[in-house]
């Protein structure tokens, strides 16, 4: 590799080896810079103005006007609310059904492959496709939760979305059922990692199961599990499909989610400042939580992102 | 006018290969000059944001109809959500980026003005003379107009609508009720009486979904009682008024869960008719097109059996239906706009309103379809609901009725979902949200 780069390096003759490494570097900057820096910035930008598109020709520069508007609106704050208790509840249900599932498919047992293709249909699927099938489950006159809780007594079913609470918790088990399987995968990838000797000595010292896996597998699993934690965290603070098909953020609010209600605001309404500054406040609160969880993973693995 | 086709064409088209694009220009330039000397380029594509219609079959009729009577024009369909809400942010997404590639789009009976201030529609007052204006209901023409200019025209109209099980009426003596609590009475009577029977009805649906069905819905109790969304004399928020309190309340307290069942809460327009339909209600609130669906004996477990009514009301007022039905609109940014104003008059024409009436239900905009004998022996109920017609009431026109609509649509949804919402507190703060977006919409 090396001879590979200073051969090359003499190509670009009477520039130095480091003008060289930034060459190389060049094509990806752009490509962050103009695909990622640039519409945050310009978001940012937006998030400063006054801009109301069914209103033209009254755009102006108003600061900070429209954080402090989102600071006093009771429905930014209600989504703001579900957003974070989605965020708990879903990232923490989906490690931990992932850690179980990968350790189970981390076992030899017959038919091991088909499992393992399997456990990633959910995944596979187009959120839309699999919102519109969790909407037709949860279904007050067809639906197959009614079908579970009641069996044939129609007299009985229930309208699941209709209730704020339930509707909430729906959306969450949704997005368990979708993507645990992701977490799964990555965890899996780190289970592989752990090499078989440490069980064996650890068998003959003679601990437990529990032991083996208390003391061994989790220790050792860390990094994967920050890194699956890290990876549904972000993915979670931006649900936006699942609301969009099952519920458009209903009944009375309580499913709607701050991505959502950016869109309401920009798409529907045309303010394209205050819509802005939802996104902005999306984007920072994701940073936040992602360099948070980045500390605390260890060096070897922090490099390896 | 050789120049001009041969101008216009070039932009119009979608055909890439150079070749064939002169070749159909100098079709063009020879056909400008031999016929449709009122329109400027005879040879257009004309794009037509539509959605998905009930009855395709008809619609395949009359553009098959303009294309043969306008040789050389060739409309293009291209189709939108069903959801009017989607419709609206697929349709403003190509107007905000001022794409060239719509020329005639619907619009719903609340969005002129916004597309008329936004610049997104094009003003029709140049194409369309005053005499033609006053063949149509003037209510629709006024959801088209702002700030004294017209930017649509109405093809058909919408009024909020009462159904009902007239063959279980009839079994119980009973009249189709006229106030909402006589509504919720029959309801309870019939349901009890049928649940001895063995037969499991609810008494009735309707669309309370937080989405713009629920504002419609909401206002129809509203005015009924004799409240109102917005004050329009003093210009302000009336959310939160004792009459439009008492009002949501009664839904609250007597509809939801109680005479509908609460399901009704996830429901917009197909899941409440499909309630009906299945003989499963025995009334129901829906738009004009739900007659046409529940006397079609292939859809309908009811058909034969239903009968139509002006929405009840409640003691002291009068029967209000919310005003609802589509409009043709022109982009600004059409670059076919003679042609896009040839397909929106032979739209909106005497007679294609009248096929549109007969082949798929849709209610005219021209009063003197009311009288139509044609029309009258399919839908005798038109000439008996021309009055809710022509009284239904708009919903707050403002070129920021999207933020209006997303107030009211969570203020509803939460009061409605929640029985331990504090109405008067959720009131009070909707009242705030929209009396702030009144304010931004007046400034300067």
């Amino acid at each position: 590799m090396k001879t590979f780069i200073t051969k090359k390096a003499h190509l670009f003759a009477g520039h130095s080896e480091a003008a060289f490494g930034l060459g190389l570097l060049a094509p990806a900057f752009v490509c962050v810079a103009v695909f990622a820096f640039y519409p945050i910035l310009y978001s940012f930008y937006l998030s400063l103005q006054r801009i109301i598109l069914s209103l033209p020709g009254r755009e102006r520069f108003v600061l900070f006007e429209n954080y402090r508007a989102l600071l006093q609106d009771a429905a930014a704050r209600e989504a703001l609310a579900n957003t974070l208790a989605f965020v708990a509840a879903s990232t923490i249900l989906e490690v931990a059904a992932g850690l179980g599932i990968a350790l189970i498919i981390n076992r030899h047992f017959r038919g091991r492959g088909l499992v393992r293709a399997a456990v990633l249909i959910p995944w596979a699927l187009p959120t839309v496709v699999a919102a519109q099938m969790w909407r037709f489950i949860m279904n007050d006159n067809y639906g197959l939760a009614n079908l579970i809780a009641f069996g044939a007594d129609t007299g009985q079913y229930r309208a699941w979305l209709a209730e704020p609470m339930i509707a909430f918790v729906s959306l969450v088990a949704a997005d368990v059922w979708k993507t645990s399987c992701f977490a799964a995968l990555i965890i899996l990838a780190g289970l592989q990692t752990i090499p078989d000797e440490l069980y064996e000595a650890a068998a003959i010292d003679g601990a437990t199961a529990w032991q083996r896996f208390s003391r061994i597998t989790l220790p050792l699993l860390r990094p994967a599990l920050l890194i699956a934690l890290l990876f549904r965290t972000m993915d979670a603070f931006r649900i936006f499909d699942l609301v969009f098909v099952m519920t458009q953020g209903g009944p009375g609010g309580s499913t709607s989610v701050l991505q959502f209600y950016g869109y309401q605001k920009i798409f529907s309404e045309g303010l394209m400042g205050y819509g802005s500054a939802i996104s902005v406040v999306v984007f920072c609160v994701t940073l936040a939580v992602s360099v948070l969880y980045i500390k605390m993973l260890p060096g070897a693995a922090r490099r390896g992102i | 006018m050789a120049l001009t086709a041969r101008r216009t064409c070039w932009c119009s088209g979608q055909i890439r290969w150079r070749s064939f694009r002169l070749w159909c220009c100098i079709v063009a330039a020879c056909m400008c000059t031999t016929c449709a000397p009122d329109v400027e380029c005879p040879s257009c594509v004309l794009r037509f944001v539509t959605w998905k219609p009930g009855q395709p079959a008809v619609w395949d009729e009359i553009i098959a109809l303009f294309e043969a009577e306008h040789p050389g024009m060739r409309v293009v369909r291209e189709i939108g959500p069903h959801s009017s809400t989607a419709f609206h942010d697929m349709l403003t997404q190509k107007l905000k980026n001022k794409s060239s590639d719509t020329d005639i789009f619907f619009m719903d009976v609340i969005w002129p003005p916004e597309f008329a201030a936004a610049g997104w529609a094009e003003p029709l007052d140049r194409f369309f003379p005053e005499p033609d204006r006053n063949e149509f209901i003037q209510g629709a023409l006024l959801a088209n107009t702002w700030e004294g200019s017209l930017y649509g025209v109405p093809l058909f109209i919408d009024s909020g609508m009462f159904y009902y099980r007239a063959d279980l009426l009839a079994r119980y003596g009973l009249n189709p009720p006229v106030t909402w609590p006589e509504m919720v009475r029959q309801a309870h009577l019939i349901v009890a009486r049928e649940a001895r029977q063995g037969r499991h009805l609810f008494g009735f649906s309707g669309q309370f979904k937080q989405y713009e069905g629920l504002v419609c819905n909401m206002l129809e109790y509203i005015l009924g009682n004799q409240g109102a969304i917005i004050d329009q004399q003093e210009g302000r928020p009336a959310i939160d008024s004792p009459a439009a309190l008492a009002a949501v309340a009664f839904v609250r307290d007597e509809i939801i869960g109680r005479v509908a069942p609460r399901g009704v809460l996830t429901y917009e327009e197909p899941e409440s008719l499909a309630l009906f339909i299945q003989g499963r209600t025995v009334f129901h609130r829906n738009w004009p097109y739900a007659w046409e669906v529940a006397n079609d004996p292939k859809r309908s477990r009811i058909a034969g059996s239903v009968g139509i009514a002006a929405l009840p009301h409640f003691s002291g007022g009068t029967s209000c239906a919310a005003l609802g039905g589509w409009q043709l609109g022109m982009s600004r940014y059409s670059r076919n706009k003679k042609a896009a104003w040839a397909f929106i008059r032979f739209l909106t024409s005497s007679r294609v309103q009248k096929l549109l009436a007969l082949g798929a239900g849709l209610a005219p905009t021209r009063a003197s379809l009311y009288d139509d004998a044609d029309i009258i022996r399919k839908y005798p109920q038109f000439a008996a609901m021309r009055a809710v017609f022509l009284g239904a009431q708009p919903r707050p026109r403002s070129p920021l009725y999207p933020g209006l609509s997303h107030v009211l649509q969570r203020y509803f949804s939460r009061v409605l979902a929640d029985p331990g919402a504090d109405l008067r507190a959720e009131a009070l703060s909707a009242s705030a949200g929209i009396g702030k977006i009144l304010q931004l919409a007046r400034e300067e």
